[in-house]
């Protein structure tokens, strides 16, 4: 058997007087340290009471946060925005980063869902990147730095919209989209790196500095906006309420995809008249 | 202060030995060669392809590393916990640790697209990437794993002469405790990431859950020890000597049992609320493709539970078989079979079943279809060669299984 020995705790007067000013300090400092100007949670704590929705990790900070409506009704299939999107840059026919499919709605009838990169605002992609080769500017576009990549391959992965390919070999493919007359706007993608459609960020920042408006003026606008025949898709400034695209999304019905995912994709699709 | 080392004998050469190092040489020169041919070519050399974009490889670097688990537990056992008789095991179990580290990175070097780029996860930050906290974690550890495993290279005869070697050494071994924590500490972080790289991923049904680490960490901790003690089996059986007290053994197989019973416990309650309560559409979806089109649930039910945790166990535990070395040697490696079996079929399942995307809409991706070809199986060969190559050489030239304390 075990030899049992009494604890006896001695509690003085000066003890009690300590334990009962830490623990007035302590709720005092908790409350500077939460809420007050000294905290480091205060901004956000501060954000979350003015409700702000939480946009991933630094997107869309600027004054700039670009955005696309595909509208789904009036798309014909053409696949106008795959083929331009591939000679403008550059992109292998066999995995085209603008993706058009044939679909079949719920009453039977047929209409073509096309898909860029979706530019989420909480991309998974940027989360899991172990490099910072993919990354959000501050107008809210993913993209890559294929000098920085390492090609792990784990945004691959994680995007839940399938809008990543990975370069497997050296390319030595000619590409016939691309125009006898000109050359494509962007250079190919080495061997061993993971790319992804840009929106075309070379035109955008190219009319920026010139004074364009992306959106507007064609050549200010990705490839595929500006080809499409009928219209079907539209691009824009999301943060600027009188700009097309803003107008567009308070005047339609539109979803975008996979919102359970909470990935805010800043692409919105308005859908056939007849439903999906 | 004097340092006593063995007289070493000069190692003598049987056909047996020969003919072990042919087959070894023939492994390493196999994976050579693969691994130039993949340098050269790059991965599409690989039967891996843009929607299976992980696939053997990425299998062999989370079974290493989970392995390599034993040199955390029994460092954690012996320097934290205090239970000093288990001390003759840590020499092999870290060096096991770094075996298994090792070959996890040369594999995964294979595997990015940029080997060029290996070093850019220490250069380019991001905090928010499980993925850069795992090579962080894995890089830092390596390092603990060469800190406590130097002084047993310094009793080597070689460093007879150099004094200085040996002081370090016994600076280096006096700070054995603080290893340990650290290691436990960093050991803890990564194998549990290694699940978490999965289980964060939302856009596929099977992986995202937050059982994912916590599975990954219990088997790792569970097969980690049955490792170091089925290789120390093994080694006795070659060498023909009692290198460590059977007693001991046993009782490592016996945490390694009720590591893995624990283990089966969440893996139980994980199939519970996952598919029998959980029933969500995507997971519901997703494992109904599984089971119709790949060997998923055969895998689970046969590979995983019954090879993997209920015979190991069984074997661990009832004393009529653990007293018989060669079947705690079986249940090992059954056990580490599980591992291996595991991770290659959350990897690829995972990946198979394809993304939902467009909900509402008929289209479906394809479901993914994956087996490794000649070339991923030949630099798979490699790193096993590699492996078997290093124990081969630290259980003939070092002391691993030094029972005593050394230098002292």
């Amino acid at each position: 058997m075990t030899k049992k020995t009494k604890v006896i705790v001695e509690l003085t007067r000066r003890d009690f007087l300590t334990v009962v000013g830490a623990s007035l300090a302590s709720v005092v400092a908790a409350q500077f340290l939460t809420t007050g100007p000294l905290s480091p949670f205060s901004k956000l704590k501060q954000k979350q009471l003015e409700g702000a929705a939480e946009t991933g990790h630094g997107a869309a900070t600027g004054p700039f946060h670009w955005g696309m409506v595909i509208n789904l009704d009036t798309c014909i299939g053409c696949e106008y925005c795959l083929r331009s999107c591939s000679a403008v840059n550059d992109v292998a026919v066999v995995k085209p980063w603008n993706i058009v499919v044939e679909e079949k709605n719920s009453a039977g009838n047929t209409f073509y869902f096309s898909r860029p990169c979706l530019h989420c605002q909480n991309a998974p992609c940027v989360e899991v990147c172990p490099v910072r080769a993919t990354y959000h500017r501050d107008d809210g576009l993913v993209v890559m730095d294929y000098d920085r990549c390492i090609g792990c391959r784990y945004c691959q992965i994680a995007c839940p919209y399938d809008a990543r390919t990975f370069n497997w070999e050296k390319r030595a493919d000619i590409n016939p989209y691309v125009p006898t007359y000109g050359t494509p706007e962007v250079d190919r993608r080495p061997r061993g790196v993971v790319e992804k459609c840009t929106f075309c960020i070379h035109r955008i920042d190219k009319a920026l500095n010139s004074g364009k408006v992306p959106g507007e003026d064609p050549e200010a606008s990705p490839a595929c906006v500006s080809i499409c025949p009928v219209g079907a898709r539209v691009f824009g400034n999301l943060n600027d309420p009188e700009s097309r695209i803003s107008t567009i999304i308070a005047e339609n019905p539109t979803i975008r995809l996979r919102e359970d995912l909470g990935a805010e994709p800043s692409v919105y699709y308005i859908p056939p008249k007849e439903g999906l | 202060m004097t340092a006593v080392t063995e007289p070493q004998k000069s190692p003598t050469f049987s056909i047996g030995l020969l003919a072990w190092f042919v087959f070894i040489g023939t492994l390493l020169a196999i994976g050579l060669f693969s691994a130039i041919r993949v340098f050269i070519k790059g991965l599409a050399l690989t039967n891996m392809y843009d929607s299976v974009p992980w696939g053997l490889w990425i299998t062999i670097d989370l079974a290493s590393i989970a392995l390599g688990a034993g040199a955390f537990t029994l460092s954690a056992i012996v320097y934290i916990f205090g239970l000093k008789r288990f001390q003759p095991l840590v020499r092999i179990a870290v060096f096991i640790g770094f075996v298994g580290y090792t070959a996890a990175l040369l594999i995964l070097v294979m595997d990015i697209g940029r080997p060029d780029r290996f070093w850019h996860p220490w250069a380019y930050w991001n905090v928010h990437s499980v993925l850069w906290e795992i090579t962080w974690c894995i890089s830092i550890y390596l390092v603990i794993m060469i800190l406590e495993f130097l002084p047993v290279i310094t009793e080597n005869k070689f460093f007879d002469r150099m004094k200085w070697a040996r002081e370090l050494a016994q600076v280096l071994h006096k700070s054995a405790p603080l290893f340990a924590v650290l290691g436990l500490g960093i050991s803890l972080l990564h194998q549990s990431s290694l699940g978490a790289a999965y289980g964060i991923v939302k856009s596929r049904p099977i992986w995202f859950k937050p059982s994912m680490p916590i599975m990954f960490i219990l088997s790792a901790i569970a097969v980690g020890p049955a490792l170091t003690m089925t290789v120390t089996l093994i080694v006795e059986w070659i060498t023909g000597k009692r290198l460590v007290s059977h007693d001991l053994l046993r009782t490592v197989a016996r945490f390694s049992a009720f590591g893995l019973l624990i283990y089966g416990y969440i893996k139980f309650w994980d199939l519970a609320a996952v598919s029998y309560y959980g029933r969500l559409p995507s997971v519901s979806q997703a494992l109904h493709t599984l089971n119709q089109q790949t060997p998923y649930n055969f895998a689970f039910w046969i590979g995983e539970i019954l090879l993997g945790i209920v015979i190991p166990v069984i074997l661990f535990l009832v004393p009529r078989f653990n007293r018989n070395p060669g079947m705690l040697a079986l249940g090992g490696i059954l056990a580490v079979a599980g591992i291996l079996i595991n991770r290659w079929n959350v990897t690829v399942s995972g990946l198979f079943v394809p993304l939902a995307y467009s909900p509402g809409t008929q289209y479906v991706l394809p479901v993914g279809s994956y087996f490794p070809n000649l070339i991923e199986w030949g630099v798979a060969l490699g790193i096993i060669g590699y492996a078997l190559a290093m124990i081969t050489l630290g259980v003939k030239y070092l002391p691993l299984f030094g029972a005593k304390e050394h230098s002292s």
